[in-house]
């Protein structure tokens, strides 16, 4: 199965007081295996609303998420929970990490949600901290790295439950520009050498140029969806 | 990262305010063990001052002696039924009373002669012990005589002074002979401290013309553990209805009624004293709970359940009152242990203090019993509980999205 994720007519619609707000308007779209993806468009226009429908963080108005063919919308708080922490990685702006837990415990607490031996958690940890180019930093805390390094260990956090997504929520939004083409060259890299199927929200061009698939959003809307050759 | 690690960490995180927080929880839950300790040991030294002063157990009287103390109601069969209590399982004792008028040199005041067996009266009461100066009776001295404190104030009389008494004897005659004070005694109880004037029964039996019998028998069990209202029962059924059985709950009702609520009163005390323990406990995990609301959405968006969430916020309380509970019982106790070995002197603010015709002793003492430990800290176990609920509903029923997006 290639489709991870199809979106069937989804709509999420706010009250802001008398009035409806249609932050995702019929959005029918489908992201496939080792995609690696951006949704993009100005601030506002529904592409953040549209990774937390994905995510199951947020639930829709109408219409239909369907993730690896499991419908969200028929799901629970805690099943949703459990597709969360199974098949979906989050990689958010900022706060990202847990203050209390060094890299590694940040990386760790997912697989220890899961209930993976320690042993088996001690391997994939560091290798996903590896791969992120963060090895021998395992015992720092989120407050002894800079904010690329944060985003690094999220990325890990992110990968090592080798999840059918990985939704990033403008990951550079809040790096300097060197730290985001670095944080770029690690997920591209990620998706490259290890399948993992990226979805990102952005209005930053570094990432629209860097990405594979271009998603336009506005007003709640696909407006474009081209795929780079 | 387990959940206690993981808790002890965020409990640490504000290190000043958990320690405030701590603090007033320890200081809360160390003054009512202290509080639950000095009524504990206001129970028990009021059941002291009415059982060892006075009472004893159980005391046996002819029906109607109590209200109206006739010379002539007497128990024909005292030493026949002292001895067959000593045979079960008590200690017996008798007593013979009398009222007249004792003067001194210097005034005169009613009195109420209390005839006891000098070997085993010790065993039925403590008022042997109860001297503030002087001596306590003795075969070797028929007219030495120990009397309440404020009787030798209005007598105006100190030891080895010579008292007369004029009363009446059983058969109509007057009473009349010489006693010497031999001693005067600690606060008992209003009825003695005013009037109460110890001798031996042997000497009362001679002076009132009574040769035989007694006015009261007085029974303490060997064996205080068990059942007194059983007990009283059984004796009540074995005597049938010529003698009235009472124990001293049923003689003294109002103290009685106030030691079986004394407990309810600590209870009372520490509810409200535990409320505003709760509002410290509250406002404080509310403080952490709000300034996290955005780690909890991350949490929940990583997949933590909300009661794992909830299990968190009771684990980190849990720390904390752990924490306060040890506090608070090192220093509950060191101080209740002080108060239990050198007491609470309320002397400056009264002199006497008695209620419901017990006199008790101007200096509290504690007793720090279990209870009066545990009690304490269990409630504020129980409180602190009840404190997060409220924040801990919060962050299970916080949306996730809502969460990572709160300001």
């Amino acid at each position: 199965m290639n489709k991870i994720v199809e979106l069937r007519g989804l709509d999420k619609h706010y009250q802001q007081g008398e009035l409806q707000v249609k932050a995702v308007d019929n959005v029918s779209l489908t992201i496939e295996k080792r995609d690696f993806a951006a949704l993009c468009g100005p601030s506002g226009s529904g592409k953040t609303s549209i990774l937390n429908l994905i995510g199951g963080l947020d639930s829709a108005t109408s219409g239909k998420v369907l993730l690896e063919g499991i419908d969200l919308s028929a799901l629970s708080n805690g099943e949703l929970a459990e597709v969360r922490k199974n098949r979906v990685g989050f990689v958010f702006q900022s706060y990202n990490l847990i203050p209390v837990m060094t890299a590694y415990e940040n990386a760790a607490f997912v697989l220890e949600l899961q209930d993976i031996k320690p042993a088996m958690i001690r391997a994939r940890v560091m290798k996903a901290l590896a791969d992120v180019g963060l090895a021998g930093m395992e015992e720092r805390r989120p407050d002894q790295m800079s904010g690329g390094q944060q985003q690094r260990v999220a990325i890990a956090r992110a990968i090592v439950t080798s999840p059918a997504i990985v939704l990033a929520d403008e990951p550079t939004a809040n790096v300097d520009s060197k730290t985001a083409e670095l944080l770029l060259d690690l997920m591209e890299k990620l998706n490259r050498e290890q399948g993992v199927t990226f979805l990102f929200s952005t209005h930053d061009q570094h990432v629209i140029d860097r990405a594979k698939r271009i998603i336009h959003i506005l007003d709640g809307q696909v407006e474009s969806d081209e795929q780079k050759i | 990262m387990n959940l206690i690690t993981l808790a002890s960490r965020n409990v640490f995180r504000h290190r000043h305010r958990t320690v405030v927080t701590t603090l007033a929880m320890a200081f809360a839950c160390a003054m009512m063990i202290v509080f639950a300790a000095l009524m504990d040991g206001f129970a028990i030294g009021s059941e002291h001052n009415v059982v060892s002063m006075n009472t004893g157990d159980i005391q046996i009287h002819l029906p109607g002696y109590r209200n109206e103390p006739d010379i002539y109601s007497l128990i024909d069969n005292a030493d026949q039924l002292v001895e067959q209590f000593r045979e079960e399982e008590f200690y017996a004792s008798k007593r013979l009373f009398a009222f007249g008028l004792m003067a001194s040199d210097r005034g005169s005041s009613g009195v109420q002669l209390r005839g006891v067996d000098l070997v085993y009266e010790p065993m039925v009461t403590e008022i042997d012990q109860h001297i503030m100066t002087g001596d306590w009776l003795n075969t070797l001295d028929q007219h030495g005589v120990v009397i309440g404190k404020k009787l030798s104030k209005l007598l105006d009389v100190s030891l080895g002074d010579e008292l007369i008494f004029v009363g009446q004897t059983a058969d109509g005659y007057m009473a009349n002979d010489s006693f010497k004070v031999k001693g005067i005694l600690k606060s008992v109880s209003p009825t003695i401290d005013n009037a109460g004037v110890f001798m031996s029964n042997i000497m009362l039996s001679e002076l009132i013309a009574l040769p035989k019998g007694a006015h009261e028998l007085v029974l303490m069990r060997v064996d205080r553990t068990g059942d007194l209202t059983l007990k009283t029962a059984e004796l009540k059924t074995s005597l049938g209805s010529g003698l009235e059985v009472m124990n001293w709950q049923q003689l003294m009702p109002i103290i009685n009624r106030f030691l079986e609520t004394a407990h309810i009163q600590t209870v009372i005390m520490m509810i409200f004293t535990y409320i505003a323990v709760a509002a410290v406990v509250l406002n404080a995990m509310l403080m952490s709970v709000f300034e996290r609301v955005r780690e909890f959405g991350i949490m929940k968006a990583i997949g933590v359940k909300p009661k794992q969430l909830v299990l968190l916020i009771y684990t980190e309380i849990f720390i904390q009152t752990l924490l306060a509970g040890f506090l608070a019982v090192f220093a509950g106790s060191s101080l209740s242990w002080y108060f239990q070995e050198n007491g609470l002197d309320m002397s400056s603010l009264a002199e006497e203090i008695s209620f419901a015709g017990i006199a008790f002793d101007p200096v509290w003492y504690a007793a720090l019993t279990i209870n009066s430990i545990l009690i304490p800290v269990l409630f504020l176990f129980v409180i602190a509980a009840i404190a997060v609920i409220y924040p801990a509903a919060k962050v299970a029923i916080i949306k996730p999205i809502d969460a990572i997006h709160h300001q």
